[in-house]
């Protein structure tokens, strides 16, 4: 799989995705034209992007080695931890509360991405959480969730 | 003289001691960003737009042009110290600036580049002062075939002088294009791609989007990148070139200027380009162009001056026309809008105070700047000990409670978080992700103009060759794009040779 490949599939899927449901949307007329036509014209030429870096890819994939599979995941780790932190931390935000959220969304990354020790992770995730809640909740005003422990 | 009374009124309005302090902070905030490899200048305007929620639009854009600017002075000092570009329009200035580092020439080296880029600022300051104002004149006379054609050439320019190739930045604007039109149509009200979700009524959101794409990516990206750092160190009384020097640099500082400036106006990587540029014409015109990479002081005079000279020449279609040719104005573009104001021909002369108030604290700005990056450099310095690892928690954090701000909607979060993986995605592929934002804040107004061009033509495309302007601009666009299509499919020089070869055998 390379590069291009990938690339030709994500527009693909935006071109195919665009396609389906803007037929749907009325055109108009030349004289009015109609929400539907620019979101068409753009499904249209993504498609076409898509389907040329596809054969551009499979052109330039031709005499690649075996992907070694392990190597290629073990690149992602790293990105994969810090994704799945943050989609923890947007689902329990309006739950748990800024403040802790932030909180424990800082220590696991200290600790479990950059690995650091606990004592380390603990205190930089505690003094960057509440001075982050002090600096948007108290100085920006900016209105933070409450959640569980309201302040 | 009415530009001398103009400028009169906008120093009135910059030096207010609140305007002061946020020119300051937006330079501050800038020169870190600029110091720091791994957040460019957009990145650092949307970690401050929150900040600015509270302020006027004249103190909210003082602030975040300081931003724009002063990372542009602080990307050499890393470049010059570390050999490690802080921004991407900083690279070329590692080639010689470093060299300097070495033979002990480090402190002169970021002297001529302070310097440099100082001169830089206020010329395309004065630039910006004439022409804009010119332009925003001659916009007025654009209707929508006009305003459809600029567009229309913008997009075709971004993709060939972006940083990819044109074939691989085209179907990135297509798709923030296609993006842009999710949402209420603004002329049907007609809802698109909106899948019954409340949310997208209003668009994506630009905001979340950029966050997501150019400030969640780019960290994703650079934790994987382990640096090694030596950092050397300037003390105060290196800095000062020696007289040969100095009169060496004036050159390339003034050729420079004008090279940034007329770059700047152009689309894409402006400020890229504009160091690249300036390089090649200083190896160009020097007497012993071999020596270029060892050490020059042109090869960090120029460079410097035009990246810097690049930022006030792309304030001029952003401010007189409302077109942003960057990422980091597109941002600020969008900050203006969030206050109320959306920048057009028509925002000179509606909005004096704003847009004279930018310009004299923009040259108050460059003073703050020559003092942050001369005296305090070893201040900054200092920074590049913070190891990464502790940095990128709270660039995500920022991330997350910048956009959460927007709206106070988790609905925002989600979308900065599938743009962080799409941004991180087209980062892993090498495909420029700074094209897709811009076309996706551009996109509704070339529909618009495009739609309103035909009503008004009764449906007939005639209206575009009608009106000389537009048809001007439309011919300009398929020329060029016609030449990318042919320098990308025409056989290199090494397949020619080849060619030749096996012929001749």
């Amino acid at each position: 799989m390379t590069r291009e490949r990938v690339g030709s599939l994500i527009f693909l899927f935006f071109g195919i995705y665009g396609l389906v449901f803007s037929l749907g949307i009325p055109f108009g007329s030349w004289k009015r034209p109609g929400p539907g036509v620019f979101p068409l014209s753009l499904s249209i030429l993504l498609s076409i992007s898509g389907i040329l870096w596809f054969i551009v890819g499979k052109r330039k994939g031709g005499g690649e080695k075996r992907t070694e599979w392990r190597k290629f995941i073990k690149q992602f780790t790293t990105s994969f931890q810090i994704a799945v932190a943050t989609a923890a931390f947007i689902l329990l935000l309006n739950r748990v509360g800024y403040l802790l959220t932030s909180t424990l969304y800082l220590l696991v990354l200290f600790l479990w991405v950059c690995r650091y020790r606990l004592w380390a992770a603990t205190g930089l995730a505690f003094c960057l959480g509440v001075g982050s809640w002090l600096f948007f909740g108290k100085l920006l005003d900016v209105q933070l969730p409450q959640g569980l422990f309201p302040l | 003289m009415d530009v001398l009374t103009n400028l009169y009124h906008g120093f009135h309005t910059a030096l207010t001691l609140n305007n002061i302090y946020l020119c300051f902070i937006g330079c501050l905030w800038g020169t870190i960003i600029g110091v720091l490899p791994g957040i460019g200048p957009m990145a650092g305007i949307i970690l401050l737009i929150p900040a600015t929620y509270g302020l006027d639009a004249t103190s909210a854009i003082i602030m975040l042009a300081g931003i724009y600017y002063g990372a542009m002075y602080g990307g050499s000092t890393t470049s010059i110290l570390m050999n490690i570009p802080g921004e991407s329009a900083s690279i070329v200035t590692c080639f010689d600036g470093y060299q300097m580092t070495q033979k002990g020439r480090g402190g002169a080296a970021l002297f001529v580049a302070a310097w440099g880029s100082w001169i830089g600022g206020i010329l395309s300051l004065i630039g910006l002062m004439i022409l804009a104002p010119s332009l925003a004149n001659f916009a007025m006379k654009f209707g929508p075939p006009e305003m459809f054609a600029v567009l229309l050439i913008a997009f075709v320019l971004l993709g060939s002088l972006g940083r990819d190739s044109f074939f691989k930045s085209m179907p990135m604007i297509f798709l923030g294009l296609f993006l842009g039109t999710v949402g209420m149509d603004q002329m049907t009200g007609y809802l698109r791609f909106t899948h019954g979700i409340r949310e997208l009524y209003d668009g994506i959101g630009f905001m979340p989007v950029a966050m997501g794409a150019m400030g969640v990516g780019e960290v994703l990206s650079s934790t994987e990148e382990s640096l090694v750092r030596i950092v050397h160190r300037v003390r105060l009384r290196e800095l000062l070139p020696t007289r040969q020097e100095l009169r060496a640099s004036w050159g390339p500082i003034f050729r420079g200027s004008g090279l940034g400036f007329v770059i700047g106006l152009l689309p894409g990587s402006a400020h890229v380009l504009a160091s690249f540029v300036s390089y090649l014409v200083e190896k160009r015109v020097a007497k012993n162009p071999e020596e270029f990479g060892t050490g020059r002081i042109e090869g960090v005079a120029g460079p410097e001056t035009a990246n810097n000279a690049a930022s006030g020449g792309a304030m001029i279609p952003f401010l007189g026309m409302g077109i942003p040719t960057s990422p980091a104005t597109a941002v600020m573009m969008f900050a203006l809008i969030i206050h109320g104001i959306r920048p057009g021909p028509l925002f000179i002369s509606e909005q004096p105070r704003i847009f004279w108030g930018l310009i004299a604290s923009m040259c108050i700005g460059n003073v703050i700047l020559i003092i942050l990056n001369l005296p305090l450099v070893g201040i900054f310095v200092n920074l590049l000990r913070i190891p990464f690892r502790v940095l990128f928690p709270m660039i995500l954090l920022i991330c997350l409670v910048g956009t959460y701000s927007v709206n106070y909607n988790t609905f925002d979060l989600g979308v900065l978080f599938a743009f962080g993986v799409l941004g991180y995605v087209f980062r892993k592929i090498k495909f420029d992700i700074a094209p897709f934002v811009l076309a996706m804040l551009l996109g509704p107004l070339v529909e618009e103009a495009l739609r309103l061009s035909l009503m008004r033509s009764g449906g007939s495309f005639s209206i575009f060759w009608n009106h000389r302007i537009a048809l001007t601009l439309i011919i300009s666009s398929c020329l060029l794009f016609l030449w990318n299509i042919y320098r990308g499919i025409r056989p290199s020089k090494a397949t020619w040779e080849r060619a030749l070869q096996e012929g001749e055998g």
